[in-house]
Protein backbone atom coordinates (compact mmCIF):
# COMPACT_ATOMS: atom_id res chain seq x y z
CA UNK A 1 0.00 0.00 0.00
CA UNK A 2 1.33 3.46 -0.92
CA UNK A 3 1.34 5.87 2.00
CA UNK A 4 0.10 9.45 1.40
CA UNK A 5 2.74 12.19 1.09
CA UNK A 6 2.18 13.84 4.46
CA UNK A 7 2.28 10.56 6.39
CA UNK A 8 5.37 9.50 4.54
CA UNK A 9 7.16 12.77 5.35
CA UNK A 10 6.21 12.39 9.02
CA UNK A 11 7.54 8.83 9.07
CA UNK A 12 10.84 9.99 7.56
CA UNK A 13 11.18 12.67 10.22
CA UNK A 14 10.23 10.37 13.07
CA UNK A 15 12.41 7.36 12.27
CA UNK A 16 15.30 7.22 14.76
CA UNK A 17 18.64 7.99 13.18
CA UNK A 18 22.14 6.86 14.19
CA UNK A 19 23.88 9.48 16.33
CA UNK A 20 27.59 10.01 16.90
CA UNK A 21 28.35 10.25 20.63
CA UNK A 22 32.12 10.23 20.96
CA UNK A 23 34.95 9.95 18.47
CA UNK A 24 38.24 8.99 20.06
CA UNK A 25 40.29 9.47 16.89
CA UNK A 26 39.15 13.10 16.52
CA UNK A 27 41.99 14.89 18.39
CA UNK A 28 44.79 12.95 16.69
CA UNK A 29 43.22 13.61 13.31
CA UNK A 30 42.93 17.34 14.12
CA UNK A 31 46.69 17.49 14.85
CA UNK A 32 47.59 15.55 11.71
CA UNK A 33 45.33 17.71 9.53
CA UNK A 34 46.93 20.93 10.75
CA UNK A 35 50.34 19.50 9.76
CA UNK A 36 49.14 17.98 6.49
CA UNK A 37 50.38 19.05 3.09
CA UNK A 38 48.61 18.49 -0.19
CA UNK A 39 50.60 16.95 -3.01
CA UNK A 40 49.49 18.53 -6.26
CA UNK A 41 49.98 16.25 -9.25
CA UNK A 42 50.00 18.95 -11.89
CA UNK A 43 52.67 21.60 -11.86
CA UNK A 44 52.45 24.72 -13.94
CA UNK A 45 56.21 24.42 -14.47
CA UNK A 46 55.39 22.06 -17.34
CA UNK A 47 54.49 25.18 -19.29
CA UNK A 48 58.12 26.23 -19.04
CA UNK A 49 58.96 23.71 -21.82
CA UNK A 50 57.02 25.43 -24.65
CA UNK A 51 58.01 28.85 -23.24
CA UNK A 52 61.67 27.76 -23.31
CA UNK A 53 61.32 26.61 -26.93
CA UNK A 54 59.71 29.93 -27.87
CA UNK A 55 62.53 31.81 -26.14
CA UNK A 56 65.20 29.84 -28.06
CA UNK A 57 63.36 30.59 -31.31
CA UNK A 58 63.28 34.29 -30.44
CA UNK A 59 67.01 34.18 -29.67
CA UNK A 60 67.63 32.37 -32.94
CA UNK A 61 65.72 35.01 -34.89
CA UNK A 62 67.77 37.74 -33.21
CA UNK A 63 71.22 36.23 -33.67
CA UNK A 64 70.84 34.23 -36.91
CA UNK A 65 70.79 36.35 -40.05
CA UNK A 66 67.91 35.98 -42.53
CA UNK A 67 65.57 34.35 -40.01
CA UNK A 68 62.49 35.59 -38.25
CA UNK A 69 60.55 34.31 -35.28
CA UNK A 70 57.61 33.28 -37.47
CA UNK A 71 59.83 31.44 -39.96
CA UNK A 72 61.57 29.65 -37.09
CA UNK A 73 58.24 28.55 -35.67
CA UNK A 74 57.10 27.36 -39.10
CA UNK A 75 60.35 25.44 -39.52
CA UNK A 76 59.93 23.79 -36.15
CA UNK A 77 56.30 22.83 -36.72
CA UNK A 78 57.04 21.33 -40.14
CA UNK A 79 60.11 19.39 -39.00
CA UNK A 80 58.83 18.32 -35.58
CA UNK A 81 55.12 17.86 -36.14
CA UNK A 82 54.45 15.55 -33.19
CA UNK A 83 56.64 17.32 -30.64
CA UNK A 84 55.41 20.77 -31.61
CA UNK A 85 51.75 19.75 -31.48
CA UNK A 86 52.28 18.20 -28.02
CA UNK A 87 54.02 21.24 -26.54
CA UNK A 88 52.23 24.01 -28.43
CA UNK A 89 48.73 22.62 -28.77
CA UNK A 90 47.84 19.66 -26.50
CA UNK A 91 49.73 20.80 -23.39
CA UNK A 92 48.31 24.38 -23.36
CA UNK A 93 44.76 23.08 -23.96
CA UNK A 94 45.11 20.60 -21.08
CA UNK A 95 46.43 23.38 -18.83
CA UNK A 96 43.59 25.73 -19.77
CA UNK A 97 41.03 23.03 -18.88
CA UNK A 98 42.80 22.14 -15.60
CA UNK A 99 43.03 25.82 -14.63
CA UNK A 100 39.34 26.46 -15.27
CA UNK A 101 38.45 23.36 -13.26
CA UNK A 102 40.76 24.50 -10.46
CA UNK A 103 39.26 28.03 -10.39
CA UNK A 104 35.76 26.54 -10.17
CA UNK A 105 36.89 24.18 -7.38
CA UNK A 106 38.55 26.99 -5.38
CA UNK A 107 35.41 29.15 -5.71
CA UNK A 108 33.25 26.32 -4.41
CA UNK A 109 35.59 25.20 -1.62
CA UNK A 110 36.21 28.74 -0.45
CA UNK A 111 32.49 29.33 0.14
CA UNK A 112 31.84 31.85 -2.67
CA UNK A 113 34.59 34.25 -1.48
CA UNK A 114 34.76 38.01 -2.10
CA UNK A 115 36.33 38.96 -5.44
CA UNK A 116 39.63 40.32 -4.05
CA UNK A 117 40.25 37.24 -1.89
CA UNK A 118 39.20 34.98 -4.75
CA UNK A 119 41.58 36.70 -7.18
CA UNK A 120 44.42 36.28 -4.69
CA UNK A 121 43.67 32.56 -4.53
CA UNK A 122 43.45 31.99 -8.28
CA UNK A 123 46.02 34.40 -9.71
CA UNK A 124 48.36 31.54 -10.62
CA UNK A 125 45.59 29.74 -12.51
CA UNK A 126 44.70 32.94 -14.38
CA UNK A 127 48.38 33.43 -15.25
CA UNK A 128 48.54 29.84 -16.48
CA UNK A 129 45.50 30.38 -18.73
CA UNK A 130 47.06 33.53 -20.19
CA UNK A 131 50.40 31.76 -20.81
CA UNK A 132 48.60 28.86 -22.45
CA UNK A 133 46.56 31.16 -24.68
CA UNK A 134 49.75 33.00 -25.69
CA UNK A 135 51.42 29.72 -26.66
CA UNK A 136 48.32 28.63 -28.61
CA UNK A 137 48.20 31.98 -30.50
CA UNK A 138 51.88 31.72 -31.40
CA UNK A 139 51.39 28.16 -32.64
CA UNK A 140 48.23 28.88 -34.65
CA UNK A 141 49.73 32.02 -36.28
CA UNK B 1 34.21 33.24 20.61
CA UNK B 2 32.22 34.14 17.48
CA UNK B 3 32.74 32.36 14.15
CA UNK B 4 34.33 35.49 12.73
CA UNK B 5 36.84 35.70 15.61
CA UNK B 6 37.63 31.99 15.27
CA UNK B 7 38.18 32.43 11.54
CA UNK B 8 40.63 35.30 12.10
CA UNK B 9 42.48 33.27 14.74
CA UNK B 10 42.84 30.30 12.39
CA UNK B 11 44.07 32.54 9.59
CA UNK B 12 46.80 33.96 11.83
CA UNK B 13 47.61 30.63 13.53
CA UNK B 14 46.74 27.40 11.64
CA UNK B 15 47.12 25.33 14.85
CA UNK B 16 43.82 26.88 16.05
CA UNK B 17 42.12 24.85 13.32
CA UNK B 18 41.69 22.11 15.95
CA UNK B 19 38.95 24.35 17.47
CA UNK B 20 36.96 23.83 14.29
CA UNK B 21 37.32 20.08 14.82
CA UNK B 22 35.95 20.41 18.35
CA UNK B 23 32.93 22.35 17.13
CA UNK B 24 32.03 20.61 13.90
CA UNK B 25 33.78 17.24 13.46
CA UNK B 26 31.08 15.23 15.21
CA UNK B 27 28.07 16.84 13.43
CA UNK B 28 29.74 16.49 10.03
CA UNK B 29 30.80 12.90 10.82
CA UNK B 30 27.20 12.15 11.82
CA UNK B 31 25.85 13.69 8.61
CA UNK B 32 28.24 11.64 6.42
CA UNK B 33 27.45 8.48 8.42
CA UNK B 34 23.73 9.01 7.85
CA UNK B 35 24.40 9.37 4.14
CA UNK B 36 26.74 6.42 3.64
CA UNK B 37 25.76 4.04 6.46
CA UNK B 38 29.36 2.85 6.62
CA UNK B 39 31.96 3.81 9.24
CA UNK B 40 35.11 3.48 7.10
CA UNK B 41 33.74 5.49 4.19
CA UNK B 42 32.49 8.09 6.68
CA UNK B 43 35.86 8.36 8.42
CA UNK B 44 37.66 8.86 5.10
CA UNK B 45 35.14 11.32 3.67
CA UNK B 46 34.97 13.41 6.87
CA UNK B 47 38.76 13.52 7.19
CA UNK B 48 39.01 14.62 3.55
CA UNK B 49 36.36 17.28 4.21
CA UNK B 50 38.33 18.79 7.08
CA UNK B 51 41.60 18.51 5.17
CA UNK B 52 40.07 20.49 2.29
CA UNK B 53 38.60 22.99 4.75
CA UNK B 54 42.07 23.46 6.29
CA UNK B 55 43.57 23.96 2.83
CA UNK B 56 40.98 26.51 1.71
CA UNK B 57 40.15 28.33 4.95
CA UNK B 58 42.57 31.16 4.13
CA UNK B 59 40.29 32.03 1.17
CA UNK B 60 37.11 31.72 3.21
CA UNK B 61 35.36 34.97 4.08
CA UNK B 62 31.93 35.86 5.36
CA UNK B 63 30.10 36.28 2.12
CA UNK B 64 26.68 35.06 3.09
CA UNK B 65 27.45 31.60 4.46
CA UNK B 66 28.68 30.43 7.88
CA UNK B 67 31.58 28.05 8.58
CA UNK B 68 29.11 25.32 9.49
CA UNK B 69 27.23 25.64 6.19
CA UNK B 70 30.55 25.77 4.35
CA UNK B 71 31.68 22.50 6.02
CA UNK B 72 28.36 20.85 5.15
CA UNK B 73 28.88 22.00 1.57
CA UNK B 74 32.35 20.45 1.32
CA UNK B 75 31.14 17.25 3.01
CA UNK B 76 28.17 17.00 0.61
CA UNK B 77 30.50 17.43 -2.34
CA UNK B 78 32.85 14.74 -1.00
CA UNK B 79 29.98 12.27 -0.40
CA UNK B 80 28.63 12.92 -3.91
CA UNK B 81 32.09 12.37 -5.41
CA UNK B 82 32.35 9.09 -3.51
CA UNK B 83 28.92 7.94 -4.72
CA UNK B 84 29.54 8.95 -8.34
CA UNK B 85 32.96 7.30 -8.52
CA UNK B 86 31.49 4.14 -6.96
CA UNK B 87 34.79 3.17 -5.43
CA UNK B 88 36.46 3.37 -2.06
CA UNK B 89 37.41 6.83 -1.02
CA UNK B 90 41.05 7.77 -1.36
CA UNK B 91 42.62 6.75 1.98
CA UNK B 92 43.45 10.15 3.43
CA UNK B 93 44.85 8.61 6.63
CA UNK B 94 47.76 7.26 4.59
CA UNK B 95 48.57 10.77 3.33
CA UNK B 96 48.49 12.39 6.77
CA UNK B 97 51.37 12.30 9.20
CA UNK B 98 49.90 10.78 12.34
CA UNK B 99 51.97 10.98 15.50
CA UNK B 100 51.20 7.43 16.60
CA UNK B 101 49.69 5.20 13.91
CA UNK B 102 49.09 2.30 16.28
CA UNK B 103 47.19 4.41 18.79
CA UNK B 104 45.21 6.10 16.03
CA UNK B 105 44.16 2.71 14.59
CA UNK B 106 43.19 1.55 18.08
CA UNK B 107 40.95 4.61 18.53
CA UNK B 108 39.56 4.17 15.03
CA UNK B 109 38.68 0.52 15.74
CA UNK B 110 36.92 1.50 18.98
CA UNK B 111 34.97 4.21 17.16
CA UNK B 112 34.07 1.71 14.42
CA UNK B 113 32.64 -0.72 17.00
CA UNK B 114 30.57 2.06 18.62
CA UNK B 115 29.35 3.29 15.27
CA UNK B 116 28.42 -0.19 13.99
CA UNK B 117 26.42 -0.84 17.18
CA UNK B 118 24.64 2.48 16.73
CA UNK B 119 23.84 1.66 13.09
CA UNK B 120 22.47 -1.78 14.02
CA UNK B 121 20.21 -0.20 16.64
CA UNK B 122 18.59 1.89 13.91
CA UNK B 123 17.55 -0.88 11.53
CA UNK B 124 14.50 1.02 10.23
CA UNK B 125 16.79 3.88 9.25
CA UNK B 126 19.10 1.48 7.40
CA UNK B 127 16.13 0.14 5.43
CA UNK B 128 15.15 3.63 4.28
CA UNK B 129 18.79 4.64 3.66
CA UNK B 130 19.24 1.64 1.37
CA UNK B 131 16.33 2.89 -0.75
CA UNK B 132 17.48 6.52 -0.66
CA UNK B 133 20.87 5.39 -1.98
CA UNK B 134 19.17 3.94 -5.06
CA UNK B 135 17.91 7.41 -6.05
CA UNK B 136 20.00 9.81 -8.16
CA UNK B 137 22.51 11.82 -6.07
CA UNK B 138 20.57 15.11 -6.53
CA UNK B 139 17.60 13.57 -4.67
CA UNK B 140 19.74 11.76 -2.08
CA UNK B 141 21.35 14.98 -0.87
CA UNK B 142 18.11 16.96 -0.50
CA UNK B 143 16.22 14.13 1.24
CA UNK B 144 19.11 13.48 3.59
CA UNK B 145 19.55 17.15 4.55
CA UNK B 146 15.83 17.74 5.01
CA UNK B 147 14.62 14.57 6.76
CA UNK B 148 17.75 13.06 8.35
CA UNK B 149 19.55 16.28 9.33
CA UNK B 150 16.44 18.40 9.94
CA UNK B 151 17.78 21.39 8.00
CA UNK B 152 15.36 24.06 6.82
CA UNK B 153 14.91 25.09 3.20
CA UNK B 154 17.16 28.17 3.46
CA UNK B 155 20.04 26.19 5.00
CA UNK B 156 19.79 23.40 2.41
CA UNK B 157 19.73 25.92 -0.44
CA UNK B 158 22.89 27.52 1.01
CA UNK B 159 24.65 24.17 1.47
CA UNK B 160 23.86 23.06 -2.08
CA UNK B 161 24.28 26.54 -3.55
CA UNK B 162 20.93 26.33 -5.35
CA UNK B 163 17.77 28.46 -5.41
CA UNK B 164 14.99 27.63 -2.95
CA UNK B 165 12.57 27.04 -5.83
CA UNK B 166 14.90 24.45 -7.39
CA UNK B 167 15.30 22.80 -3.99
CA UNK B 168 11.54 22.53 -3.48
CA UNK B 169 11.03 20.87 -6.84
CA UNK B 170 13.96 18.46 -6.21
CA UNK B 171 12.51 17.58 -2.80
CA UNK B 172 9.04 16.99 -4.15
CA UNK B 173 10.24 14.76 -7.03
CA UNK B 174 12.73 12.85 -4.86
CA UNK B 175 10.18 12.25 -2.13
CA UNK B 176 7.63 11.04 -4.65
CA UNK B 177 10.07 8.50 -6.08
CA UNK B 178 10.98 7.29 -2.60
CA UNK B 179 7.35 7.09 -1.47
CA UNK B 180 6.40 4.92 -4.44
CA UNK B 181 9.16 2.50 -3.48
CA UNK B 182 8.12 2.61 0.19
CA UNK B 183 5.38 0.04 -0.32
CA UNK B 184 7.98 -2.45 -1.63
CA UNK B 185 10.29 -2.20 1.39
CA UNK B 186 7.53 -2.18 3.99
CA UNK B 187 8.39 1.21 5.51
Amino acid sequence: MIMDSQNFEDRLRQVTKPEVKELKHQDMLADATAKGKDKSVVSWWWLIIPLYIILTLVMKSIYMPNTSFISNIQELTSKQKLTSSIFFLILPIIFILISFYNIRKIYFLSGNPKSVIFLKAVWLDILMILFSILILIIYVL
Amino acid sequence: MTESELLNKIKSNPAVFSELFKLYYKPIFGYVLRRTGDFDDTADITAETFFKAFKYISNFSYNGISIKIWLYRIATNEVNLFIRQKKRHNRIFERLKLEDNELFNKYLNEDRRESDTELQKNDQFLVILKEVKLLPVKYQEVISLKYFEGKDTKEIAEILNIKEGTLKSLLSRGLEKLRKNAAKFNF
